[in-house]
C-alpha cells in the first residue's frame, strides 16, 4: 500500500480490537462530576440569593458487533443535579436521571453511520416516583465521513415531554491543522489543541439539559400547589477551558474550569421559570474504552 | 479525465455498456473472485465502467489488524496492469500526500537513499525530524531495534541539521534494506524500542493467516516470498522502494517490495511494507489482475485487498473501528482511481 490510511487513527482515537469472531464486544464508560459555585438565582418574581450545584453521571454501554454494518448499544446511565436551593423557592433540589440505554449503530452507506439511541427510565426528583417519572428520549443520528480530518452530524433529538418534543441536532468535527480540531459536537464544543499524543487542551462549551417530573406534593410543598407533578425542563450553559490527559490508550481523563453564565428551569404549566445567572465552575472527567 | 466522464466515453463509444470475459479462459474472473473474497455481487459491466467496489474486511481476532477489499478495472491488458501495479509511483499525486518515492537496487547503496529531504518545512516532516532527535539508545516513539536506536541516537548526537539526519536515516535504511534483499522477511528485525518486541513479518502472517480464502487463493505469490508456506526464503525477485508520506501529518519512511507472478492467465501482485519508521506496523496490498474484455478493447479486472497493522488499532473499538475502515476504504479508492487515471493515459 504505497499511500497511508493511518490518518484515521488520530481522528478515531480519542473516541476508543474486535476481540473475537463471530462477534466481537466493546465497552464504554464515562464518569464525570462538576460542580458550579453561587450563581445568583430568580424567578416567579422573586430573588433567591445565590444557589450551587452538584452534578455527576456514569454512563456504562457495552457494545456487541452483531455483523460487519451493526453493532447493539446496551447499558445504563445514571445522572444527578443537585441545587442548594432555599426553602421558600419552588425550585427542584434534586433531578435524576437512571435509565437504560438502548440502541444500535449501523453503517447506512459508503460513507454514512447512523445511531440510535433510547434511554428509557426514571427521569424526576426521586419523589413519589411513579410513572409519570417515565420518559424515553430517543436520538437519532447520521454521521457522515468525508475524510479522515472532516465529519459532519445531523440527527434529531425525540422527547415527548420536552416543551419543544423534536430538537434538531448537528455537529462538525474538522481537523485543519495538525494539532488543531474544530470538535463542534453537542454536548461540549470545543477547539482542540494537541500537545502531544496524550495532552490536549481546549476551550469551548458545554450544555447539561432534559426534562424531569416534580413529585406530586413538590409544588404544595413549596407554596405553588400548580407545580404538584409538574414537568420541568432544565438547560444550562457552560463555557470552559480544560486539558483531557490519555493516562492510556483506553483510558482518558479531563479536567476544565469555567463560567456558567446561564441556568433555566421552565416549569410549562404553569408557566413559570427560574433563571441562574453567573457563576464559576469547575468539571473533572473520565472516559474509558474497552 | 475523470472518472464518471470515461465511464460516459466508453458506454457511448461501444453503444453499449455490456462487456464479457475474453473467451476461453478458465475460470471465469468474476466467479473466482467471488469464490474468494466478500465480493458476492459483481456486476461486471459496472465495475469496467470506472466503478470501484469496495468491502469492508470481516472482523479479525488480530487485535492490530483491520483490512479492506475492493475491486475494479483498469484500462491496460492485463500483463501491463500487473506490471503498472508493480512499478507504480504515487508520488505526483498530491493528494496522496506522498513526499518521495524512489526505487531501490539490488543490491542496494546508500546514494539509493541520499535523495531522503528533511530540509522540507512542512509538518509532517519536522514531526519525523523531531521524533529522530528525541530518540535515545533505550526510548523512542518510533520503530526501531534498540541497536538501531543507539546508532541513531549516536548519529544524531554529533550534529542534528537536515543533511545529518539524512544521513543518519540512509544508513539505518541501507542496513535494513541489504538484510531484507538478502534473507527476505526472515531477516526483518523487530521494532523494540517502543516497549514490546513486534515483528513486522508476524503481524502479516497473522493477519493472512485469517483469512483462510485470500491466503489460498495468493498462495503461489505468498510462498514466492517466503511470507506463507515452510520455505521462508523468498525465490521471487521484486521491485524494491523506499517512499516517505505523510501520515495523519506525521512524516513516516518506509522500505517496500513489490511481488509479480504468473499464475496461469492471470497475475498475482503483493506490496509489502517491510520496514515502517513510525505510526503503524507493515502492510501487505494483494492484487490479482484478470484479463477481460472491455468493448472489444483489452482490459483488467483488479481484486486488491489491504491489510494493515497498527498499534493504535487494538485500542480503536466499536463504531469507531467501522468508521475506521470506511476511511481506510476512502483512501484506498483515492489510491486506485490515481492508479486508474494514470493507466487511461499509457494505453
Amino acid at each position: 500500500m504505497k499511500t497511508r490510511c493511518l490518518a484515521i487513527l488520530a481522528a478515531l482515537a480519542p473516541v476508543a480490537a474486535l476481540a473475537a469472531n463471530p462477534m466481537s464486544v466493546s465497552e464504554e464508560l464515562d464518569a464525570v462530576y462538576s460542580y458550579v459555585g453561587d450563581a445568583n438565582t430568580r424567578g416567579a418574581g422573586l430573588s433567591h440569593g445565590e444557589i450551587d450545584e452538584q452534578s455527576s453521571d456514569l454512563k456504562y454501554v457495552v457494545s456487541p458487533q452483531v455483523n460487519k454494518d451493526l453493532l447493539l448499544r446496551f447499558g445504563a446511565e445514571w445522572q444527578r443535579f443537585s441545587f442548594d436551593v432555599p426553602d421558600h423557592a419552588a425550585m427542584p433540589r434534586l433531578l435524576q436521571q437512571a435509565s437504560g440505554v438502548l440502541g444500535f449503530d449501523y453503517q447506512v452507506a459508503d460513507q454514512w453511520l447512523m445511531r440510535v439511541e433510547c434511554e428509557p427510565g426514571i427521569y424526576g426528583d426521586f419523589e413519589n416516583i411513579n410513572w409519570r417519572d417515565f420518559n424515553a428520549p430517543l436520538v437519532i443520528a447520521g454521521i457522515y465521513l468525508a475524510d479522515a480530518d472532516l465529519q459532519w452530524l445531523l440527527g434529531i433529538r425525540v422527547d415527548v415531554r420536552c416543551e419543544y418534543p423534536v430538537l434538531p441536532v448537528a455537529g462538525v468535527r474538522w481537523k485543519f491543522a495538525d494539532q488543531w480540531t474544530l470538535n463542534l459536537m453537542l454536548p461540549s464544543p470545543r477547539l482542540e489543541y494537541a500537545v502531544n499524543d496524550r495532552l490536549t487542551l481546549y476551550t469551548g462549551g458545554g450544555v447539561e439539559a432534559g426534562t424531569f417530573a416534580t413529585g406530586e406534593t413538590f409544588g404544595t410543598e413549596h407554596g405553588e400547589p400548580k407545580l404538584d407533578g409538574a414537568i420541568v425542563d432544565f438547560f444550562e450553559l457552560r463555557l470552559d477551558a480544560g486539558f483531557s490527559w490519555k493516562l492510556t490508550p483506553s483510558v482518558t481523563v479531563e479536567a476544565e474550569v469555567g463560567y456558567m453564565p446561564y441556568r433555566w428551569f421552565d416549569f410549562s404549566e404553569p408557566d413559570i421559570d427560574f433563571r441562574s445567572y453567573n457563576a464559576p465552575y469547575g468539571q473533572l472527567a473520565c472516559h474509558a474504552r474497552f | 479525465m475523470t472518472r464518471g466522464l470515461a465511464s460516459v466515453l466508453l458506454a457511448v463509444g461501444a453503444g453499449c455498456v455490456f462487456a464479457v470475459a475474453a473467451p476461453g479462459q478458465t475460470p471465469d474472473p468474476v466467479s473466482a473472485i467471488k469464490g474468494f473474497s466478500d465480493f458476492q455481487q459483481i456486476d461486471l459491466s459496472r465495475v469496467l465502467n470506472g466503478e470501484v467496489l469496495s468491502e469492508r474486511g470481516s472482523l479479525m481476532d488480530f487485535p492490530n489488524g483491520i483490512c479492506a477489499q475492493t475491486c475494479y478495472a483498469m484500462a491496460l491488458p492485463a500483463d501491463q496492469a500487473a506490471k503498472h501495479l508493480q512499478l507504480w509511483d504515487p508520488s505526483p499525486y498530491p493528494e496522496l500526500k506522498v513526499f518521495a518515492f524512489h526505487a531501490v537496487h539490488i543490491p542496494c547503496e546508500l546514494d539509493d537513499f541520499q535523495s531522503l529531504d528533511f530540509h522540507n518545512s512542512q509538518s509532517p516532516v519536522r514531526w519525523l525530524l523531531s521524533k529522530t532527535a528525541a530518540t535515545t539508545p533505550t526510548r523512542s516513539d518510533l520503530n526501531l531495534t534498540r541497536d538501531e536506536a543507539k546508532q541513531l541516537s549516536e548519529c544524531m548526537a554529533q550534529q542534528s541539521d537536515g543533511a545529518r539526519v539524512t544521513h543518519c536515516w540512509a544508513k539505518l535504511l541501507l542496513a535494513r534494506a541489504t538484510t531484507f534483499q538478502q534473507k527476505g522477511l526472515t531477516g526483518t528485525l523487530p521494532y523494540e524500542v517502543a516497549g514490546e518486541s513486534v515483528s513486522p513479518a508476524d503481524q502479516l502472517r497473522a493477519m493472512l493467516r485469517e483469512q483462510l480464502s485470500i491466503s489460498h487463493e495468493f498462495l503461489p505469490v505468498l510462498k514466492g516470498i517466503g511470507l506463507l508456506g515452510k520455505d521462508t526464503t523468498p525465490s521471487l525477485t521484486p521491485f524494491y522502494y523506499w517512499t516517505m508520506f505523510d501520515a495523519d501529518y506525521h512524516g513516516t519512511i518506509s522500505l517496500g517490495a513489490v511481488y509479480l507472478l504468473a499464475v496461469g492467465d492471470h497475475y498475482q501482485v503483493i506490496d509489502l511494507e517491510y520496514y515502517v519508521n513510525a505510526n503503524y506496523y507493515t502492510s501487505a496490498t494483494l492484487y490479482e489482475v484478470w484479463p477481460v474484455q472491455n468493448h472489444g478493447q483489452p482490459a483488467a479486472l483488479v481484486w486488491r485487498g489491504d491489510f494493515f497493522a497498527a498499534p493504535t488499532l487494538r485500542f480503536t473499538k466499536g463504531t469507531d473501528r467501522i468508521a475506521y475502515g470506511v476511511l481506510m476504504l476512502q483512501d484506498i479508492k483515492k489510491e486506485i482511481h490515481c492508479m486508474q487515471e494514470e493507466a487511461k493515459t499509457r494505453r
